[in-house]
């Protein structure tokens, strides 16, 4: 590296100079790996933060009882075994005797109880509350078991306990009210510093009892642009890096040094349609926009093709072929034809709001949808929004349409139940409901037979494929770069990062 | 006063460059463009620069030098707005404050020094997050943060004028208040105000590029030079033309209002004029 | 010595008032720190957990309480705790504070390197070839945005060159210096030949003008030097708008470089004001902007008195 740089003949002594000492001043540190990424946690408490970009730190310092593995498998954490009564309404955990919290002490059943009183505590305003609202009794028969009592049959409640949202923190810590400015989890990294948009210095849990990490820690660099990080990989100052721009990471390959693992995620991209405004009152006008729509063309244009796509259900084992779902063909003359029978021949005009850089992509999705809906008539004026305006009109159901990327999980009713049950919590931000769906919500949460859910799953989704209160678009990936030198990265469709966890450095 | 311009070398260029970027914004805005700036093409999406598209396309297949004409009329557009909004909200406040003095003249220099304390981008960051991005947001967060620069330029020279005897003449001669203010004042603050109103034009032209580049500004399908510019960065090495043709548009757009402004102010500021003599 | 007492009284007016205009316009923005936190998560809150929060972030009260119980802490050095990093206002502001000094100095430093030697240069050289290029950059270089010239210079050196100098984790200067202006040089560089366009203008402009005073004209006369009499007379008095200009400048850039600093990833100021917006941080944005407002109006005094003490008539006067 510092013979190429001195090779090259870049004009300017100071700078080659400064640059040039910058590269011999930095020789890489025996066994930290160097990170980037470009989006900063924005808090410690595991309990509270939601955004993705605290999550996968959180996740790296805090364990729940169970987790996701790369094939989405419910795997062990904390709890080493696990298991339903016949009905599905207890689940009991065997907590892993050899589990220790970063300041020593073991991890016992006495603190998963205070952890998820902790979250179902409405003082202490944990969104996933709504997740475990059913549960109505904590047991702990002795050090190592804890029984979990829920108000009716509840299987998906394993797949939310996987969340790091569910994570199990020290009951002491709870009680001198820590959590949040310190970082004591029994996970596989140590939190050494944070320096808030600027690095997180990691270093890694020699008492981990999940295994053993093979480097010693993990420096990671908050840069927020992502053409910053890619150079970065280039000039070697990064050994891996997460990338959320897929115009960004089609370039990684183009470099022999780095390596780009691309993982389907379960977030989908979606145009939500608002139900309770206008013309998209009429299912017929709904259902005109979704045979108006190319998903293909807006993935090729917007993603550079970078995706798959998808209808509502996007998790591998619920996944159906697309392709036999209401209007997933381009159907201009179907589209017009329905506008025209709900009395909408000339179109309407409407806007569609985005959020500015979230996803990367969203301004060109935009874009593209505006173009093909061009085409039946309807006339949409785009809204581009910073983020938390956009979240903030979101949550009002303060929108006509609207272009989002909508987290996925690995459990249909746990991803849906919030928006397509009566009950669900925002119902009213997607604004459309029936009760067949509503029905096959509920029968699929009591289902405890893989096949016989499958059936019920596939059923709802065509039927709101079919209804249209939204248009289902695509899915993309998870993109990490690395130097080839890194190995052993097993990436997940949830976007985690626990996958570090086995990677090994051979320089 | 454009011939005189027009004598003066740096004006000569600024006036000329000036001149085409008008009658490209008058054709970007009237809709005279080689392509239609909004038509997507699925088959010529990031196509180099070509005899077809002088200036390549976009990632949506959209004609680059099309667009560049219609950014070139909203980015105008919105420089031309807030500068004139910024002079003359500038202009009232600095003239009344000089004329009145007292009270008023405090409260408006310290709400201008408030203004003026509060970071430049950061003020017309809030404005457009209060008011969600749009071009007419752009317009009022840059008119918002030019204000203070306008209003001192302007009550300086009016402080100075009204103590001058010409004022008191007209006074004694029975002139009305707002006759001497219009009549006399003015006509003493035409020289400096119309050099920044030029300098203005080039800041503003930086400045809504700088907060379309952040998202802030003109909302797409339509361009703007500063959201050209933020579209072409993450595709920049796939399709460098993108980012270079906005970025010297932008830069020679910007040349051109410095140059008039400087040989406005050679020939108008009489300090420059004894020198230049 | 009276005028720098009057405006050190207009002070404390002043900062009450972009107190007061902070304190609004954040509020002003749709959505609050709960809903940056959450995100559309914060639809799933129970009315209790939401009232919780609220309180837990200071939202509970009307603006007048939130405002005084801000206020009265910050007349008491208090500026509150950051809700995203549960850490204090002060320190996250003192933390990212150097990096945004060093960069302004460095950049000053660099543009009045190039600029006032190329500005005087150019000046007696008037009218000849020299003069008609550097006019030419000077005018090119003002007229370029700076995050332009940023984009294309990492662009060239990464894909160019493959090299760039190190990003993130940024070292203080009291760390390990070099590696310190291995990260800045660019950034500087950016900032600073823009700036340098301006110095160049504003210098050679000067020189002339003062070139052509009476008491030069009396000094060439005398049979001084070209070169003293431009260094030793000449330029001491065309440094004062070249003071002003770069007073200004200075006061600007202690804000925070926003774009600068988000293209090459440096924490600085301007970074932790853009991101506690986008967090709805209220008391970090607050106490952020404060800060920076603070600073602006030392400068400027400071850049006033200077212009005073620089002033030519008094020079003259005496010489």
């Amino acid at each position: 590296m510092t013979a190429k740089l001195f090779s090259t003949t870049l004009a300017g002594a100071g700078l080659a100079f400064a640059m040039g000492t910058t590269m011999l001043a930095t020789p890489a540190m025996a066994e930290t790996l160097k990170m980037a990424w470009s989006q900063d946690a924005t808090g410690l408490d595991p309990h509270k933060q939601t955004a993705f970009s605290s999550l996968r730190l959180l996740e790296l310092l805090y364990e729940p009882l169970v987790r996701l593995d790369a094939n989405l498998e419910v795997t062990p954490a904390i709890a080493a075994s696990w298991e339903f009564n016949d009905d599905a309404t207890q689940i009991t955990f065997h907590l892993d005797p050899d589990a220790r919290f970063q300041n020593g002490a073991a991890v016992t059943s006495a603190d998963v109880k205070a952890s998820f009183e902790r979250i179902l505590n409405e003082e202490t305003g944990a969104a996933a509350r709504a997740n475990f609202a059913s549960i109505t009794g904590i047991d702990t028969p002795d050090a190592e078991t804890v029984v979990f009592t829920m108000d009716g049959p509840n299987v998906p409640i394993l797949s939310a306990m996987t969340s790091a949202n569910a994570s199990v923190v020290p009951a002491a810590e709870i009680e001198a009210g820590t959590i949040g400015t310190e970082a004591v989890g029994s996970g596989p990294f140590v939190l050494a510093e944070w320096v808030p948009n600027s690095k997180v210095t990691l270093t890694t849990n020699p008492d981990w009892a999940g295994g053993t990490v093979s480097y010693d820690g993990i420096d990671i660099n908050v840069l927020p642009d992502e053409t910053a990080i890619l150079a970065a990989l280039r000039s070697g100052q990064v050994d891996f890096a997460l990338l959320n721009d897929p115009l960004i990471a089609t370039l990684v390959p183009n470099e022999a040094s780095l390596t780009l693992n691309k993982e389907p995620v379960l977030a989908y991209h979606v145009l939500q349609l608002n139900p309770a405004r206008g013309a998209m009152a009429e299912l017929g006008v709904r259902q005109a926009i979704s045979c108006a729509v190319d998903r293909q063309e807006v993935l090729d244009t917007a993603l550079l093709g970078e995706g798959r796509v998808t209808g509502p259900l996007t998790m591998p084992a619920y996944r159906t072929d697309p392709s036999a779902l209401f209007c997933y063909e381009r159907d201009v003359e179907k589209a017009k034809a329905l506008m025209a029978e709900t009395g909408y021949a000339d179109g309407f005009s409407a806007t569609v709001m985005a959020a500015t850089g979230e996803p990367p992509t969203a301004a060109a999705e935009a874009q593209v949808l505006q173009s093909q809906l061009a085409e039946i008539g309807i006339d949409l004026t785009i809204e581009m929004m910073e983020l938390n305006v956009y979240v903030d009109a979101w949550l009002k159901g303060d929108f006509d349409m609207a272009v989002a990327l909508n987290g996925g999980r690995d459990d249909p009713y746990t991803m849906y139940n919030r928006y397509w049950t009566k009950a669900g919590n925002l119902q009213h931000v997607a604004n459309y409901i029936d009760d067949e769906l509503d029905s096959l919500m509920l029968e699929g949460r009591v289902e405890t037979d893989l096949a016989k859910r499958k059936e019920i799953f596939a059923q709802f989704e065509q039927h709101l494929a079919e209804a249209s209160p939204w248009v289902w678009l695509y899915t993309g990936y998870n993109y990490t770069a690395q130097q080839n030198y890194i190995s052993g990265f097993a990436p997940n469709a949830m976007g985690s990062l626990f996958g570090l966890t086995s990677v090994s450095i051979d320089k | 006063m454009l011939r005189t311009i027009f004598k003066h070398p740096s004006g000569r260029i600024g006036l000329t460059i000036i001149g085409i970027f008008v009658l490209a914004a008058l054709l970007g805005k009237l809709g005279i463009t080689p392509h239609d700036p909004l038509m997507q093409d699925r088959l010529a999406r990031l196509q180099g620069p070509s005899a077809q598209h002088l200036f390549g396309t976009d990632l949506f297949g959209r004609d680059v030098f099309s667009r560049l004409m219609m950014g070139i009329g909203q980015s105008f557009v919105v420089a031309f707005f807030s500068v004139a909004a910024a002079s003359l909200f500038g202009t009232v406040l600095g003239l009344t404050a000089a004329w009145f003095g007292g009270f008023w003249d405090g409260t408006v220099m310290r709400l201008m020094d408030v203004l003026l304390a509060f970071p430049a981008i950061l003020l017309a960051l809030l404005i457009i997050a209060i008011f969600g991005p749009s071009g007419w947001t752009s317009v009022l967060a840059i008119a918002i943060v030019y204000t203070p620069i306008f209003t001192r330029v302007v009550r300086g020279p009016a402080l100075s004028l009204k103590t001058r005897d010409f004022v008191d003449a007209a006074r004694t001669f029975g002139s009305g208040r707002g006759y001497i203010m219009t009549r006399h004042l003015m006509l003493n603050l035409v020289a400096p105000l119309s050099v920044q109103i030029t300098l203005a034009l080039a800041w503003a032209l930086l400045t809504e590029a700088g907060l379309s580049f952040l998202g802030l500004g003109t909302q797409p399908p339509y361009a703007s030079l500063g959201l050209m510019l933020a579209d072409a960065r993450n595709l920049m090495e796939m399709a460098p033309w993108l980012l270079f043709f906005p970025a010297a548009t932008v830069m020679f757009a910007v040349l051109g209002f410095n140059l008039l402004g400087d040989a406005m102010r050679d020939i108008l500021d009489p300090k420059t004029r004894r020198a230049l003599g | 010595m009276g005028y720098a007492i009057r405006r050190l009284l207009v002070f404390p007016v002043v900062m009450f008032g972009v107190s007061v205009f902070v304190f609004v316009a954040v509020r002003l923005v749709p959505g609050d720190a709960i809903i940056a936190m959450l995100g559309t998560e914060s639809g799933l809150l129970t009315p209790d957990q939401r009232a919780a929060l609220a309180a837990y972030f200071g939202l509970d009260q009307n603006w007048f309480v939130q405002f005084w119980r801000w206020f009265s802490h910050v007349l008491q050095g208090d500026f509150g705790t950051s809700t995203t990093y549960g850490k204090p206002v002060l320190e996250i502001i003192l933390n990212s504070f150097p990096l945004t000094l060093e960069l302004a100095l460095l950049s000053m430093l660099i543009a009045l390197a190039i600029g006032l030697p190329a500005g005087v240069f150019a000046a007696t050289r008037k009218d000849k070839p020299a003069d008609l290029i550097l006019r030419i950059v000077a005018m090119i270089g003002q007229s370029t945005p700076g995050f332009v010239v940023g984009l294309l210079a990492i662009f060239v050196l990464s894909v160019g060159f493959g090299v760039l100098p190190e990003m993130g984790s940024f070292v203080p200067i009291t760390e390990d210096p070099l590696r310190n202006l291995g990260q800045l040089i660019l950034p500087a560089l950016t900032l600073g030949t823009a700036f340098a366009a301006a110095v160049i203008r504003i210098s050679r402009a000067a020189m002339l003008d003062i070139l052509s005073e009476d008491y030069v004209r009396t000094a060439r006369s005398k049979g001084l030097s070209d070169r003293k009499v431009i260094w030793r007379h000449a330029l001491p008095n065309a440094l004062i708008p070249v003071v002003t200009l770069s007073g200004v400048e200075f006061g600007y850039l202690l804000g925070g470089a926003v774009l600068i600093e988000q293209i090459f990833a440096l924490p600085g100021l301007g970074r932790v004001v853009l991101d506690a917006i986008q967090q709805r941080d209220y008391a970090l944005v607050q106490g952020s902007v404060l800060f920076v407002a603070f600073n602006f109006m030392v400068v400027n005094l400071l850049v006033d008195l200077a212009y005073s003490a620089l002033d030519p008539r008094i020079r003259l006067d005496k010489g």
